[in-house]
């Protein structure tokens, strides 16, 4: 018969006392309970934890930062903050896209707030209910190897990458997922479906291999096994830096315009710490910041006038960028997924 | 008036209760919550869609096939053959295992690609085609899985009747008693290690991405990552389940329950097959050039050509510790729920016991994603479950949700090798069923147990999936932290960071290893 002291085996109370001894190690300092600001970054770590650890000594807050996985791009956090909605953790979003923070604000995750610091940031990259506000961008980039492809066969726009010649010799990311789905939308949104179907059938010709990051679509480039590749400026530099035969053009200069991709931060609706994660919101959208992501291996474009712009990258007014309606691009996300799944045979 | 229920009943109802609290709660709610009938339209797969299941069959029953003609052969080494350093070679036939597959997949394109060592040795490129194929990623995935076969067949070969063997060796020659008697013998154990690979295999999307193989997983992982339609996410993992439910009813079809009457006596030695030294000691070492100097070797020259590793590698002692706290915490926690659940298993018979299995077998196939968001939903409540939520105790949770079933079913293997005759006994003799665990039936699974916790160390230590759900903010685990610092930096790090995973996950299991062989030594 039982005894209630012949309940649990030995090992069994060990495992349970070491789960509760865990469980009760809270992330949170409870000290700290009002100077704490919970954010969620899709930005690249390496790039995004400098910052948000310059603010801490700065300010004196505790940042707990969720940041997102190379497999999980752009997707872990964005679902993470769906699932929490009901009951929020996070108090502020970081997202290196505009295509999931518009997901979120189109599924009543994310709150207004209109930082004094978006002053002088483009109209065009401010969402005017105060949803989101962009800054620091990137820009969808045609990498090539320089020790393969000769500086007057550079392809200068991304429809070149259809004529034959290319064939087994061009990558990109899988378009569902990350930048790649934020480029596809907004080229279906300016040039139309019926172009860019063709365009895709005519990349499917040409044996595009589609991989799973912008990250193994540089390496690629870098390593010669294809000769050309869409990439993001990011991905490119940090390559160049590290002395790999490869360089990149800004596509559709003179077209459709260069794919511009901002930086999106975003206050979360019935966040936890409001006070401090306005407070953080503010400093994200500081030129100072604009600055040390211009000036690390990130080489994201400053969005204020008057912040010196990475070494290697041109300047936002020396060429054409793409004017676009992120919401309405955001919204054939759904769509095109399914297209391109059949068009890539992905 | 009241009665205590036995002891048996209340320890594996216990097991039972967090079984359904841990891993059938979380699916069973999303279920409820996100399901509706326009969502089972997703059902209807279009060609494509067939085509990605066919896919992951191919590489699910190529990964267990392949990992199993490795793993299977070198069980039988190590239990019965007589080798120099045999504990050494174990750990190292073992240490496969205790590579992230993505990682090994990386070290195989850095291999292939056509700058890459194999190329370089053949003086002309490799076609690419082939070194992103699906052949390639059932290579890959097999000599990172072929020890959970290994392992469990040691278990399985090492409880067999000696009795039996020495038998048919007066009327039949040694290959024979092999193929007859012992490996079916040790079936139960071979085969329960297959359907494990066959679920891990089917449930990787990171290899299959990789290599430019196209599978349905991915597009479970879709439906969340780039529609966020949870409803459509978990109806579309219904046929990958249904996959497994297929190869789970044909598993057990084929082994039946005429194999659990194998019982080794006590005081019998099973049949040693040392005649076959040499030739197992060059199986050994070139399993070992294949699967483990040749991905390491690839990493390690990536990671020289590294220029700096400090900032990458600075901060990363705190997840470290995190990492192997957790995954000791979260391996024993599995452990300890699973053996009674297997125990349970082991001891029921008929269409129960087969449910249970399909039940294990469904469990451990349901996307991480989805045990992630289930758990999420159920945990992050106001009241007592909010003071749960925001802890590492979710991720405790979640690696419990993730595992139980699966170790559970290793551990049913390994019970079943316990003579139920030994229970019998110690009951007359006026044992309790407590007492009879503890000084009879766990005794004889130690090697199993072990085997069991080395397995959910390693799968804990390498959980991603639900990990990035449920991990509270401000904290990482190593993992987490590599796979987050891997994007934008140059692959010499990725492979420092890599051999830095590697090097946190062997050392501890190492030091155990030879801990656990100096006391057998004694």
């Amino acid at each position: 018969m039982l005894t209630p002291s012949r309940v649990l085996p030995l090992h069994a109370v060990i495992a349970l006392a070491l789960v509760a001894t865990i469980g009760c190690r809270s992330s949170t300092p409870p000290q700290d309970a009002d100077r704490t600001v919970t954010i969620y970054v899709s930005t690249d770590r390496v790039f995004s934890e400098p910052i948000l650890r310059e603010y801490e000594k700065r300010s004196g807050v505790k940042v707990n930062a969720v940041y997102d996985t190379e497999e999980t791009k752009s997707t872990g956090l964005a679902n993470r903050l769906l699932a929490e909605k009901a009951r929020p953790q996070a108090d502020v979003f970081w997202s290196n896209e505009p295509v999931r923070t518009l997901v979120l604000k189109s599924r009543d995750v994310l709150a207004s707030y209109r930082s004094p610091n978006a002053k002088g940031i483009p109209e065009a990259l401010v969402d005017p209910e105060g949803f989101w506000t962009g800054f620091s961008a990137r820009m969808r980039v045609i990498a090539y190897n320089t020790n393969a492809v000769k500086p007057n066969d550079v392809p200068q726009s991304i429809f070149d990458l259809a004529d034959p010649k290319w064939k087994g010799q061009i990558a990109m990311a899988d378009p569902r997922f990350g930048s790649t789905s934020f480029h596809v939308a907004a080229l279906y949104a300016l040039a139309g479906d019926e172009k860019m179907d063709d365009f895709f059938r005519s990349l499917k010709a040409n044996g595009v291999r589609v991989v799973d990051g912008n990250s193994v679509v540089r390496d690629l480039v870098a390593r010669g096994d294809v000769k050309v590749g869409l990439t993001d400026t990011d991905d490119v530099n940090v390559a160049v830096e590290n002395g790999q035969p490869i360089a990149m053009v800004l596509p559709d200069r003179n077209g459709l315009g260069v794919p511009v991709m901002p930086n999106m931060v975003s206050l979360i609706a019935n966040a936890p710490h409001g006070e401090e994660a306005r407070k953080l919101i503010d400093y994200l959208l500081s030129a100072d910041v604009e600055r040390q992501l211009a000036q690390s291996e990130a080489v994201q474009i400053p969005l204020h006038a008057g912040v010196p712009g990475p070494k290697h990258i041109p300047s936002i007014d020396t060429f054409k960028p793409m004017t676009l309606d992120y919401a309405k691009a955001a919204s054939r996300v759904e769509d095109l997924t399914a297209r391109l799944a059949t068009i890539l045979g992905l | 008036m009241f009665r205590w229920p036995s002891s048996r009943t209340a320890v594996v109802g216990i097991a039972i209760a967090v079984f359904v609290v841990c891993c059938v709660l979380p699916v069973a709610y999303l279920l409820t919550v996100s399901l509706s009938g326009d969502a089972f339209s997703a059902l209807v797969l279009d060609a494509r869609q067939r085509g990605l299941l066919f896919n992951t069959a191919l590489l699910g029953l190529g990964t267990a096939l392949l990992a199993t003609v490795i793993g299977a052969p070198m069980g039988l080494v190590l239990a019965r053959i007589s080798l120099r350093r045999k504990a050494l070679l174990r750990l190292a036939l073992a240490a496969p295992v205790l590579l992230p597959p993505y990682i090994v997949g990386l070290a195989w394109t850095y291999l292939g690609s056509s700058t890459g060592w194999l190329s370089a040795l053949s003086g002309r490129e490799l076609p690419l085609a082939w070194t992103h194929s699906l052949p390639a990623a059932i290579l890959v995935l097999s000599l990172v899985f072929y020890p959970v076969s290994m392992l469990l067949t040691e278990v399985a070969m090492r409880r067999i009747d000696g009795r039996l063997e020495e038998a048919a060796l007066v009327v039949a020659p040694r290959r024979r008693v092999i193929r007859r008697i012992t490996l079916p013998f040790a079936a139960p154990g071979v085969f329960a290690a297959a359907l494990m690979i066959f679920v891990l295999s089917v449930s990787e999307f990171g290899v299959p991405g990789l290599l430019q193989v196209r599978v349905y997983t991915t597009e479970v992982f879709t439906a969340f990552a780039a529609l966020y339609d949870f409803s459509r996410a978990v109806v579309l993992a219904l046929p990958l389940l249904l996959l497994c439910v297929v190869v789970a009813v044909v598993a057990a079809a084929l082994l039946g329950d005429r194999l659990v009457a194998s019982r080794r006596s006590s005081g019998t030695r099973s049949v040693r097959f040392d005649e076959w030294r040499r030739s197992a000691t060059a199986a050994a070492i070139a399993i070992l050039l294949v699967a483990l100097a040749l991905p390491l070797a690839v990493l390690l020259g990536e990671a020289l050509g590294a220029r700096s590793l400090g900032a990458v590698l600075a901060d990363s002692g705190a997840a470290m510790v995190n990492s192997i706290l957790l995954a000791t915490t979260g391996a024993t926690a599995v452990v300890s729920v699973a053996v009674w659940l297997g125990y349970a298993r082991a001891r029921s018979v008929g269409r129960l016991g087969q449910g249970v299995d399909i039940l294990f077998v469904v469990l451990f196939a349901v996307p991480s994603t989805i045990v992630g968001v289930g758990l999420i939903g159920l945990w992050n409540r106001s009241g007592p479950f909010g003071v749960v939520y925001g802890t590492d105790a979710m991720l405790v949770l979640g690696y419990l949700a993730r595992f139980i079933p699966i170790t559970a079913l290793a551990l049913a293997a390994t019970t079943r090798y316990v003579p139920v005759s030994h229970e019998e006994a110690a009951a007359v003799s006026g044992a309790g069923w407590l007492r009879t665990m503890r000084r009879i039936v766990l005794p004889q699974m130690r090697l199993g147990l072990a085997t069991a916790w080395v397995i959910a160390f390693v799968l804990v230590f390498g959980e991603l999936g639900v990990s990035v759900l449920v991990a509270p903010p401000g904290e990482a685990t190593l993992p987490i932290r590599v796979y987050t610092i891997i994007a934008n930096t140059p692959s010499s790090h990725v492979a420092a960071l890599a051999l830095l995973q590697i090097a946190v996950i062997f050392v501890p299991l190492a030091a155990l290893g030879a801990a656990v062989s100096r006391r057998e030594a004694r």
